[in-house]
């Protein structure tokens, strides 16, 4: 508040810092009316002139929520009254995620409405600023995330699978090489799997020569989504290696003019589950030499500097490996062998289930101790593979400037809300954020959380599943389904 | 940066609920900001003089001014600092007198919030960037939308004026509702005979095209280049070789169509010509009565017509026009009245509205200007009219006045004496609204001259007396007392309300409408005319209610606007656009899905996909900036960096 003298401390400190943020047309001329019929309104908002409601990124919001604002109001014209005819259809759909995202962070979401106000409303306007600034007052000035004491937690992996886990058919391999091999004369380059430090450890394999193939690895070792690398390979002929969860992030790639389809050959691999590489090296611990690795139908089996470990998958696979339901790609090129559809309902991932039972304050402690061992590597966001900004990631830009260049817990898990809001829809919850994730933190609760909201509102949309559909972000719908005005209308 | 911070007094409208000297004070401690001052009147000429003067004494490149609402002295603000040789978008205003000296009284409170949006100004200017305008070619043509009185004005105008016009009327006649009319207030000239010659001007015209029975589809573009679609209904008959002799009309045989002109007084035949003064004078079947359409068996038109102009087979054609403006002039529908169940709801033949009562006035009506009851033909002695039936209540949601019908109705109560000398009018009213010239003296007329019976009052119940009169019962306020006139006919008042379909045709003109239905004007007072998409404009009752002269007043005004826009051949645009940064672009195409105006397209630079924006189609919402994900494409003077600066201004952990 520098610049602004002591002698209004009375309203500095009976005042909540409250932003409005108005389309141009409807509700700053809303605001206008009411000036204009001396309507009186409680001080304490501030209000930023915008074009229209859909010039609101949801960003915006939670950058002011991040840094200070007590609470933030968007108002824009009515439904079907927009001056720009559609910008406040976009708002509703992405103010409307914006709201039911915030808890997860800690973050009351009665911090933040939005709602219609027109030219005319002057006295609906006063009505809207007066119970909003009531509203935020009730619930006091907001908690600062530096203020919250770190809550340190695990998540607890013990979860059943919808169909058991395994190390997946031992004779799978030389067929896929076969039929690798066949097609490999057509295209460019193959991606799979390989040796990485160690025979337990595996990395991307670029197979491009038949003396490559010998190389290949897969079953609970075909960790990685390949699907990251192919907007890089745009122009050339890929063939890649798809789990049934990869083979989301390639129809999601082909959904949003990412990559063309007849640039890419997708030989479709079943899975019987992965390995989770942070838990078992966990376990592991600090060791030399891997002189044994044996693999029966359930179990990994290392020997590390002469002593013996037991990993089966079914209690080291990931957490989407639980609550898979596709375990092999349906619509590939070609299918490398029989994986039914699993029925049954995913049951809540344990990462989420952990925040689910946490108190909004809880919540935006545990962000603060699990963020703090953040180093800002964005290995996240270069393992996405729905993150194709790449070179011009907002997080290392100047123009736009959303992030600071300081070192803040608060900066760290805010790049981490840029990377969730624009995953919106979009994300098919693979896991590689967190997998690739160096200092463990869970930060793909976040996107799971986001997936679990764009279930609710968008009549249970799953990214990943239908090439043709529009995500429900780019898109909106005249009468929502599953967005109701709040009762302040 | 050097920028100059102006907090306007605004006389005592601002500086009595605000310390705008403090404020100037706190200003001066803000970045970059290098002269700080509080004028008393900064909108005034010297105001604007001294920002100029400060502008050149103290170098500055960006300027804030503190003072009303942007929607109002922007653009004025703007011109300032333009003749001062700065760029109009260095500009920034922080509005503290709407949203804040007039909505509170704590001086200590309201100085804080102007010194905070005073910063959040200058924040935003910190970021501002010059842009300039680009120049794009007018279509110098003219769309004008509905051929009522208003619609017509606004052509003839802008006709006259060498703009060559579209005009579309949904019906098969243009005239509107005037054309129904029989006498027009206050000087009880013949309606047909003042608008009559307009409407003949309207087909002679040399510069106007009229589309007839037609509406429109679709309009796309924006000011000085719209593209129109507009769909011909059918009419099964070929007008390029109708003649309009009347003989197909004489020879049809269902003779019981819904007449539509005469409000459905009386029947007419499937094939009609709406009235003898009827422009276009063309022929139109009614699909729902037409025996050949709907038994598959009749032709006697067909037969009958001289010039074989009959074509059942006819179906809609689109048609295209590009024009550089759009006036919207489509008048207003009569509420339905019959959701008052205590005048009868619909259920009495002689309870009838108010324009029905002109068809039955009229000498080109049905009954050829013989005042006759709609039940038994007779000739009614006591006629009952009820105003405010549908106007100024907000029981069924309408609370507005619909503004002409006191003084119709006094107008129908002299007319009423006109023709039966020895009948007796009774008038329910609530209040007499008569402002206009010569009005007063007008209803004045009705009472003291005609000897109306004047009844301040609501009527409670109109039911029949099973002898072949209405009984109403009814309230005199002024004596307080309940009435019971005997009545052979009641005539309604019945309010009025924008004309159906009205919201659909806003939204392809991407104008706003109120909750009626009635398109919004730019600004109440100050711009009647224009809408807030730039080259559409109003006239007539579409913006709200008003009587034949103010709709007149009005066309013309809408012309005016139309001249005065294409007195340029070339318009500027306004810079406030997006903007792609084609490096940062990745091609995906999220924006042009968004787009809500197609404003963005697919290109390729360097083998590699990007998207472009259309200069001259994008409105500048900035629907696309909030979803590109890498901040490729920025809306100018609303970019992320102007906006998170206002955000960081505020908030500051």
């Amino acid at each position: 508040m520098s610049g602004v003298t002591s002698q209004n401390t009375n309203a500095e400190h009976s005042e909540l810092r409250i932003l409005g943020f108005l389309c141009n047309w409807c509700s700053y001329g809303g605001a206008d009316t009411a000036g204009v019929a001396r309507a009186t309104q409680p001080t304490d908002l501030r209000i930023i002139r915008v074009p229209c409601s859909g010039r609101v990124d949801p960003l915006f919001i939670a950058k002011a929520l991040f840094n200070g604002a007590d609470g933030v109001l968007v108002s824009g014209c009515h439904p079907r009254d927009c001056h720009y005819s559609a910008g406040n259809f976009y708002a509703r759909r992405r103010l409307e995620v914006l709201k039911h995202f915030l808890p997860i962070l800690g973050i009351d979401p009665a911090r933040f409405e939005y709602t219609w106000v027109s030219a005319s409303e002057g006295e609906r306007w006063k009505q809207v600023v007066t119970r909003f600034t009531e509203q935020i007052h009730a619930l006091g000035p907001a908690p600062k995330f530096e203020d919250s004491h770190p809550l340190h937690a695990m998540v607890d992996m013990a979860l059943a699978p919808l169909a058991p886990l395994g190390t997946g058919d031992p004779q799978l391999l030389s067929s896929v090489k076969e039929a690798i091999r066949k097609k490999l004369p057509e295209l460019d380059c193959v991606i799979g799997w390989k040796e990485g430090r160690d025979g337990l450890h595996t990395v991307p394999h670029f197979i491009r020569t038949e003396a490559d193939l010998e190389e290949l690895r897969i079953g609970p070792f075909a960790i990685h989504n390949l699907a990251t690398y192919l907007p890089n390979y745009k122009g050339k002929k890929i063939g890649i290696l798809v789990k049934g969860c990869d083979a989301k992030s390639v129809v999601e790639l082909l959904q949003e003019n990412l990559i063309k389809r007849e640039d890419v050959f997708l030989f479709a691999l079943p899975c019987q589950g992965i390995l989770d590489m942070g838990r078992v090296d966990q376990v592991l611990g600090r060791y030399q030499h891997i002189t044994s690795l044996k693999t029966d139908d359930k179990t990994v089996t290392v020997v590390a500097d002469g002593k013996e470990h037991h990993f089966p998958i079914s209690q080291y696979a990931p957490s989407k490996c639980y609550s898979c339901t596709s375990r092999m790609a349906q619509d590939a090129d070609m299918l490398l062998g029989n994986a039914t559809q699993i029925q049954g309902t995913p049951q809540t991932p344990p990462e989420l289930a952990m925040l689910d039972a946490m108190s909004l304050s809880e919540r935006m402690a545990f962000w603060k101790s699990a963020m703090d061992r953040c180093i800002r590597c964005y290995a996240c966001r270069n393992s996405c593979p729905m993150c194709v900004c790449r070179d011009y990631c907002v997080s290392d830009s100047r123009d736009p400037h959303w992030m600071s260049q300081s070192d803040a817990t608060r900066e760290k898990l805010f790049f981490q809300v840029i990377h969730t809001l624009h995953l919106a829809g979009r994300c098919t919850g693979c896991g590689e954020c967190q997998r690739s994730c160096p200092v463990g933190i869970p930060i793909l609760a976040l996107r799971q959380h986001c997936a679990r909201v764009i279930r609710e509102l968008f009549s249970g949309y799953e990214p990943g599943t239908d090439p043709k559909a529009v995500p429900p972000l780019l898109g909106y719908q005249v009468e929502e389904e599953h967005i109701k005005e709040r009762e302040w209308k | 940066m050097r920028i100059g911070v102006f907090i306007c007094h605004c006389g005592s409208n601002i500086g009595g609920t605000v310390d705008c000297a403090q404020v100037a004070k706190i200003a001066e401690g803000f970045p970059d900001v290098v002269y700080s001052t509080d004028p008393m009147y900064t909108c005034a000429e010297p105001g604007q003089a001294a920002i100029e003067a400060a502008i050149h004494e103290h170098k500055l490149d960006g300027v804030v001014v503190a003072s009303c609402s942007p929607r109002m002295h922007e653009p004025t603000f703007r011109r300032t600092v333009a003749r001062a040789g700065l760029n109009p978008y260095m500009f920034e205003m922080a509005n503290i007198r709407e949203h804040v000296s007039w909505i509170g009284k704590d001086v200590a409170a309201n100085t804080h919030k102007a010194a905070e949006l005073v910063k959040l100004a200058v924040a935003k200017l910190r970021q501002d960037h010059a842009l300039t305008s680009q120049e794009f070619p007018v279509k110098r043509r003219v769309l004008v939308i509905g051929g009522g009185v208003a619609g017509i004005q606004a052509a003839l105008d802008c006709a006259d004026g060498g703009i060559p016009v579209v005009m579309v009327e949904r019906e098969p006649t243009i005239g509107g509702k005037m054309a129904k009319l029989d006498k027009t207030f206050p000087t009880v000239d013949c309606s047909a005979c003042i608008l009559g010659p307009k409407m003949v001007d309207v087909a002679q015209h040399p510069n106007i095209t009229l589309y007839a029975n037609a509406e429109i589809e679709d309009i796309s573009g924006y000011v000085g280049n719209f593209t129109v679609t507009i769909r011909k209904k059918t009419t099964y008959v070929d007008w390029s070789k109708c003649t309009g002799c009347g003989t197909c009309t004489e020879k049809c045989p269902a003779k019981k169509s819904f007449d539509r002109f005469n409000e459905g007084v009386a029947n007419t035949t499937a094939i009609t010509i709406a009235f003898p003064q009827a422009i276009p004078k063309k022929a139109v079947i009614d699909p729902k009565f037409c025996r050949q359409l709907t038994k598959g068996k009749c032709g006697v038109c067909a037969k009958v017509c001289p010039t074989g102009a009959i074509n059942y087979e006819m179906k809609d054609e689109l048609i295209t026009e590009e024009v550089g403006s759009i006036v919207a002039a489509t008048g207003y529908d009569l509420m339905d009245w019959t959701v008052y169940a205590e005048y009868g709801g619909g259920r009495y033949p002689d309870v009838i509205t108010s324009l029905q009562y002109e068809r039955l006035m009229n000498a080109s009506g049905p009954t050829g200007g013989h005042i006759v009851r709609p039940s038994d033909g007779k000739e009614p002695k006591s006629v009952v009219f009820i105003q405010c039936v549908g106007s100024r209540d907000p029981s069924i949601g309408r609370p507005y006045c619909s503004g002409f019908c006191c003084m119709y109705t006094a107008k129908q109560a002299i007319l009423t004496k006109d023709h039966i000398p020895d009948s007796q009018s009774y008038v329910f009213y609530m209040d007499i609204r008569s402002p206009g010239k010569m009005y007063d003296e007008f209803t004045r007329r009705a009472m003291e001259e005609y000897g109306t019976e004047y009844i301040r009052g609501r009527v409670s119940q109109v039911y029949p007396d099973g002898k072949g009169q209405m009984v109403v019962m009814g309230m005199d306020t002024l004596l307080g007392r309940p009435v019971e006139i005997r009545a052979d006919l009641v005539v309604l008042a019945v309010g009025i309300e924008a004309s159906k379909g009205a919201p659909a045709l806003a939204e392809k003109l991407r104008i706003s409408y109120d909750h009626y239905g009635f398109f919004m004007e730019s600004h109440v007072k100050l711009k009647p005319v224009e809408t807030n998409t730039a080259g559409v404009f109003l006239a007539g009752v579409c913006q709200g209610a008003k009587d034949i002269p103010a709709s007149v007043a009005q066309g013309s005004a809408a012309a005016a606007k139309v001249l005065t826009l294409f007195a340029k051949d070339t318009l500027q645009s306004d810079p406030q656009i997006a903007k792609v940064d084609i490096a940062r672009c990745v091609g995906c195409g999220k924006c042009i899905r968004t787009c809500p105006y197609g404003a963005i397209k697919e290109t390729v630079v360097r083998n590699a996909e990007k998207a472009q924006v259309i200069e001259t189609m994008c409105q500048g919402c900035g629907v696309c900036t909030s979803t590109c994900p890498q901040g490729a494409v920025q809306l100018s003077h609303a970019t992320d960096n102007q906006i998170l600066a206002e955000v960081n201004a505020l908030c500051q952990a």
